[in-house]
């Protein structure tokens, strides 16, 4: 081997040194690429150099990079098919390289080249392949018609497969590097999506996510209740830029039964992925809308991808991302993650959803439970299937003990407490009925009101027995006053009407009947005003109370003496008295409660009997008891009496009138005197009422 | 039975046109001194029915006054006049007399109005009998239960005992030109009385 010969060999290897450490540096595609075409072409003294790189189908080759070409030389050449009679195609197609010495050769070998670059000279093309898999080829183009010896041919192979090592290299790292991204950004949306079980907004900001680094633009779109298609979201870096679709959807509103995009993928459940959006699909949604035109255009729609959201066979939406400006066309990666995405988006939804039922049922069964209306749910054959708390109160009849059975059944007179309620259809005012309910001996007022739906009824129970007992106070009161006042004025009206007839001659005796009649029932009608007076001001706490020293027992026998003067003939009254004590009371008021007392005692006895006043000294107090042998009252009656409008049976079966005042006029004077008044009685034997005043101190 | 039929009273004969002459005698009786005291009964006078021709009708009220206003205006009107101081003796008296109307109080001891129209209407012999409330019960409710009780008409206390007489007349006219459903209907939906 000659001097020069070893000079250029060393130089040779000292050049693929150099190539080596920098390939070694760079870590980039971009920086391999931009080594290998700066240090590799300069290293194997050419003039240009250029990589192509077998594409992703296998079916073409696409240039990655240049060096040193004339861009009018390479324009066209960024892809062309592996199948070409071509250096680069038969390279890659062959693993072979390829050494042309000058320009002859070359258009004699591949005469496709034989119209352009007329000065080459000469070309080499070398495999880039690694693990014996060729990629791709490099291809160096020379100054010079060069004949290549074994020596120079062997440095072009180890530059290649040095460019080789470091490119694939590179690409495994970019596409490490980008299956990192997409877990990261899996991982991000999974943990969005876990966040909350607001979906629409998580999903919201999922399609925010997307934004730039999945699509330049990301849009997702729901399933309504009704099967409609809901835009739910579309995102794109630029706000404004959103603002405009938003706008450009209502100005052209999506078609539902399109044969494309969100509409088929909700039909059909499959995704719809265009590596390259094609012309045809953007004319015929163009039609013939030269401002759409003009939009689609602008917008520079490049590739899509369309995945259904679908969870347990249910179809709840679609994600759509679209590569425009910006993100490169998608490839089988982009849509494996696309469909991973919208995976665990449905399953967010869905769970999100069915913790959102889980909780309305649980909280409609909380409400129910704690409601203060009986709810009665039943199905079409009328079995029990929901009974609540409070219906069970209402019927005494456990929840346990209803559930499942004929209602019929679990309560026995369920169709006479439901057969007047009118049942209305769901939404509608429901109308509510009154009626007595009668088990187990209580006697329970409920209101019922029905709505009747597809698959049952669902009744609503209220318990009104206070309410009704209330109103039934009150209007057995209206009828009480109301006979009490209107009867005394019919007598008083009528007898002075009658007296002033001209054409008529009464007799003495009816005259005389009629002026006694004015007077006794005018005494009566001022004395049921008074007693109604005297209450109000009770009750507005308005009556003074004059203490002072009284002899209780000259009270009573007061009272005593002008109740004989009205008594009637069958009722005797007697006075008891012994040793009693003086005390501290108004005697006005004092005497006010006796006369109330011993009225009543009169009243209660219908047929006849004794009615004793016995005055005696107790512990501390004066005992004063009204004691009688008339009707009684029923030990459960006996605190009721003392309630102002209580009446022992108001409808006067026993013909005992009164204005159901007198005896909570006495209680509640004898109270403001310090006292105490209390009643025993046995029904049909009388009562005693007891009078308690303190002894003066 | 404490009940009794009193003769109409009257100082001179009354003319009123349009009215059926024949059923109209003038009477002049002392009422109260013509027939027996019944010892069970204070205050009460008894009388016996002395004229064909002349409506009867049978009061029915606990309280004397109302008894003592309607038979004196009744009697004054030339109608005979019944009385019944409860709901028990008011049925057996309308049972035994066949009246030609019951006034008839609600709120009365023992068997009450409601339970004496009820029973009157129960009764073959007596449902003809035309029965007016003379009540202090003045609550609509009230009235439609008059008017399902079949009555043909509701007086409220206090009332007017000088036009009694020719109420009863104008009642009893109406019933005979087949009216009696309309006096029904009026009780709750007619004019007020």
């Amino acid at each position: 081997m000659s001097t020069r010969e070893t000079n250029e060999a060393a130089d040779r290897a000292r050049r693929l040194q150099r190539v080596a450490e920098l390939l070694a540096e760079a870590v980039e595609p971009q920086q391999v690429l931009d080594a290998i075409l700066t240090e590799g072409v300069r290293a194997a003294e050419a003039r240009a150099g250029a990589i192509g790189i077998l594409s992703e189908d296998g079916k073409n080759v696409e240039l990655l990079a240049e060096r040193g070409y004339d861009a009018a030389v390479m324009h066209g050449w960024a892809s062309f098919p592996l199948a070409a009679a071509l250096p680069m195609s038969e390279v890659i197609r062959t693993g072979e390289p390829v050494f042309v010495a000058n320009i002859e050769q070359r258009n004699r070998d591949y005469p496709d080249l034989a119209h352009q670059g007329q000065d080459s000279h000469a070309l080499v093309v070398v495999p880039l392949a690694v693990e014996g898999r060729v990629f791709g080829a490099m291809s160096l183009s020379f100054d010079e018609d060069i004949e290549f010896e074994p020596e120079r041919r062997e440095m072009k192979m180890a530059l290649a497969r040095q460019a080789a090592q470091a490119l694939a290299r590179s690409r495994l790292y970019a596409a490490e590097q980008s299956m990192r991204e997409r877990m990261t950004f899996l991982a991000e949306a999974s943990e969005l999506l876990g966040s909350s079980l607001d979906y629409n907004s998580t999903l919201r900001r999922v399609a925010q996510l997307s934004v730039p680094g999945l699509a330049d633009w990301c849009a997702i779109d729901m399933v309504g209740p009704n099967g409609e298609i809901e835009r739910l979201a579309v995102a794109h870096e630029d706000p404004e830029k959103v603002r405009w679709a938003y706008e450009l959807q209502d100005r052209y509103p999506p078609d539902p039964d399109a044969p494309t995009g969100v509409p088929q993928v909700l039909r059909t459940g499959e995704p719809e992925f265009y590596p390259e959006l094609p012309q045809e699909l953007l004319e015929e949604a163009i039609a013939d809308d030269d401002e759409l035109r003009r939009i689609v255009e602008e917008l520079g729609l490049k590739s899509s991808i369309c995945v259904p959201l679908v969870a347990r066979g249910r179809k709840l939406g679609a994600l759509t991302l679209i590569a425009a400006e910006k993100h490169p066309a998608y490839t089988q990666a982009d849509l494996d993650l696309a469909i991973e995405l919208a995976r665990r988006a449905a399953i967010a939804v869905d769970n999100a959803r069915l913790f959102q039922e889980a909780e309305r049922g649980a909280n409609a069964a909380r409400a129910l439970a704690y409601v203060a209306d009986g709810v009665v749910l039943l199905d079409d054959d009328n079995h029990v299937r929901h009974w609540n708390p409070a219906a069970a109160a209402i019927t005494g009849v456990s929840e346990e003990e209803a559930l499942g059975r004929p209602v019929g059944d679990v309560v026995s007179v369920w169709d006479a407490l439901t057969s007047h309620v009118p049942l209305v259809a769901p939404g509608r005012a429901a109308r509510t009925v009154t009626v007595p309910l009668v088990l187990a001996g209580r006697e329970r007022w409920v209101a019922v009101s029905g709505v009747a739906f597809g698959q049952g009824t669902v009744f609503a129970l209220q318990d009104v027995t206070d309410e009704h007992a209330l109103e039934k106070t009150r209007s057995d009161f209206v009828a009480t006053a109301s006979h009490e006042l209107r009867t005394p004025l019919a007598a008083v009206y009528g007898a002075v009407r009658t007296l002033r007839r001209q054409d008529v001659v009464l007799s003495e005796d009816d005259r005389t009947q009629f002026l006694e009649m004015i007077e006794s029932e005018a005494t009566r009608l001022a004395r049921i005003v008074d007693q109604i007076l005297l209450a109000g001001q009770l009750d507005a706490d308005a009556v003074d109370v004059a203490l002072s020293e009284c002899d209780p027992a000259a009270v009573a026998a007061g009272v005593v003496e002008s109740a004989e003067l009205h008594l009637p003939e069958n009722i005797s009254i007697r006075l008891a008295t012994d040793s009693a004590p003086r005390i501290s009371c108004d005697e006005s008021k004092l005497r006010q409660v006796l006369v109330n007392l011993v009225d009543n005692a009169v009243k209660y006895s219908p047929a006849g009997g004794s009615v004793e006043l016995r005055v005696s000294n107790g512990d501390g107090a004066c005992v004063i008891d009204v004691i009688d042998e008339g009707l009684g009252i029923p030990p459960d009656e006996s605190d009721r009496i003392f309630e102002k409008f209580y009446r022992l049976d108001p409808q006067q079966t026993y013909g005992v009138g009164g204005s159901g005042l007198g005896l909570y006029i006495c209680r509640e004077l004898v109270e403001r005197m310090d006292g105490r008044l209390r009643v025993e009685s046995e029904p049909g034997h009388g009562s005693r009422f007891t009078l308690e005043l303190p002894v003066q101190r | 039975m404490r009940a009794e039929v009193v003769h109409p009273v009257r100082s001179a004969p009354l003319h009123r046109p349009g009215r059926a002459v024949g059923r109209r005698k003038l009477w002049r009786c002392e009422s109260g001194s013509s027939a027996p005291e019944p010892p069970e009964s204070q205050g009460q006078r008894s009388g016996r029915v002395e004229t064909s021709g002349a409506r009867r009708v049978l009061v029915i009220d606990d309280e004397r006054a109302i008894r003592l206003l309607c038979r004196v205006n009744l009697v004054a009107s030339g109608i005979d006049v019944l009385e019944a101081r409860d709901g028990r003796e008011g049925l057996a008296l309308a049972r035994k007399e066949r009246p030609d109307l019951v006034l008839l109080d609600v709120m009365m001891p023992e068997v009450d109005g409601w339970t004496v129209a009820r029973e009157l209407a129960a009764d073959e012999e007596t449902r003809e009998i035309p029965v007016v409330f003379l009540t202090a019960r003045a609550e609509a409710a009230d009235k439609r239960l008059g008017e399902q009780l079949g009555g043909v008409g509701y007086l409220i206390k206090p009332f007017d005992p000088v036009t009694i007489g020719d109420y009863v007349e104008e009642v009893l006219a109406r019933i005979d030109r087949g009216e009696r459903e309309q006096l029904r209907r009026d009780i709750s939906s007619g004019p007020a009385r």
